[in-house]
């Protein structure tokens, strides 16, 4: 099965790649979006003080 | 003269200094008469595969900006730096981690239970975690290496400037790219878009003796426009943060939270901080100043928020 990658997607905030699998006539089997980027707001926010916490998550995205 | 080449690209990063380089507004039309640009996801449509088929030393200059957090990010940092003659640590996150750095305080098995388990909105009852390589019917996907600890770009790759800013200022930006242009940039190794001394050098308000007797968080008081922002108790990065800013925080009653980074020959910002603060506590006892101090919430949170991974402490145990 042939494999086309897409990497980077670009024009857009963040990172992500595209693999699209084509099958033996040449048609679309299956497409994967995969996000290749994981920072971890969720976790390293905890403990910081709640009024900090608007200036720390703007950093999520900057567009 | 053939065009300046140019590169932009992201590791670990929210893409706020790739709009601070697009806030130059209609310059990038003078900037697109000087130089071509041959890289830059967010703007314009080149794939890893373009950069792989450019020779060595192709790119004049590479802003890179981001963190290192995980094994893509090292792998085109590494391939960047060798298609690029001149390699520019862009923004926090780049020099000293920035705020992705603040995950050096938790352990990445952490990172992933919270992301992956225990989110409110995670549905997840198989308890699937992501992982490099992965075997689908019809065929193989992968995606990078999580690393156990957030680096800095020069902790990966030779660096040969760097700019400070969490993002670097629009105005800062210009200056530098006509630094590029001119061929006008400083000797290799430095600091560029920014002041060698403090923000409190830069920062208007009035500053009579500090001598502290009380923390305050900034919902508990109304600020003083006029005074000294750490004066009145609050937290406030200043004295020991590199300028160049323009004082966008401290001219809008907020304190410095510390994103230009340290200056130059300061090895550990937070340890700086902590002699700066030692030096302002109005105390009587030990007692008093351990009770004055008490009342800084999450040090190390505060004084590492940009740059953590680039300290002598590196990341919590």
């Amino acid at each position: 099965m042939k494999k086309i990658t897409i990497d980077p997607i670009t024009r857009l905030e963040g990172h992500g790649k595209i693999n699209i699998f084509l099958n033996d006539s040449g048609a679309v089997e299956n497409v994967y979006f995969a996000i290749p980027e994981l920072r971890g707001f969720e976790k390293f926010c905890e403990g910081r003080p709640a009024d900090q916490v608007p200036q720390i998550v703007s950093r999520i995205c900057g567009v | 003269m053939s065009k300046l080449k140019l590169a932009s690209y992201w590791g670990a990063a929210c893409g706020g200094c790739d709009v601070a380089i697009l806030d130059i507004h209609e310059k990038i039309v003078d900037l697109s008469n000087a130089a071509d640009i041959v890289f830059w996801p967010i703007a314009v449509d080149f794939k890893y595969s373009d950069l792989e088929a450019y020779e060595d030393g192709y790119i004049d200059v590479c802003l890179f900006h981001g963190a290192v957090r995980n094994s893509e990010n090292e792998h085109i940092a590494k391939l960047l730096r060798q298609k690029s003659k001149v390699m520019v640590a862009f923004g926090s996150c780049a020099i000293s981690g920035g705020i992705p750095g603040l995950a050096n305080f938790k352990k990445k098995d952490d990172i992933f239970a919270r992301a992956y388990f225990d989110s409110p909105s995670t549905q997840n009852k198989e308890k699937v975690l992501p992982v490099p390589v992965l075997q689908m019917p019809e065929g193989e996907i992968d995606i990078p290496e999580f690393y156990k600890d957030v680096k800095c770009l020069a902790d990966v790759v030779d660096v040969e400037y760097y700019m400070p800013g969490c993002p670097p200022t629009s105005e800062q930006i210009w200056n530098v790219v006509l630094a590029i242009v001119t061929g006008q940039l400083p000797p290799a190794g430095s600091f560029v878009g920014c002041e060698d001394r403090a923000l409190c050098n830069t920062c208007k308000r009035t500053k009579t003796d500090k001598k502290i007797k009380k923390f305050v968080r900034p919902h508990e008081i109304i600020v003083d426009p006029d005074l000294c922002l750490l004066e009145q108790g609050l937290v406030c990065m200043g004295p020991v943060t590199r300028a160049g800013c323009g004082n966008q925080c401290t001219g809008a009653n907020t304190p410095c939270s510390g994103c230009y980074g340290p200056l130059s020959g300061v090895v550990d910002m937070g340890a700086k901080y902590i002699s700066a603060l030692a030096s302002v506590v109005d105390a009587d006892s030990p007692e008093e100043a351990d009770k004055i101090i008490s009342e800084v919430l999450d040090p190390a949170g505060t004084f590492y928020r940009y740059g953590l991974p680039g300290s002598l402490l590196r990341r919590a145990k």
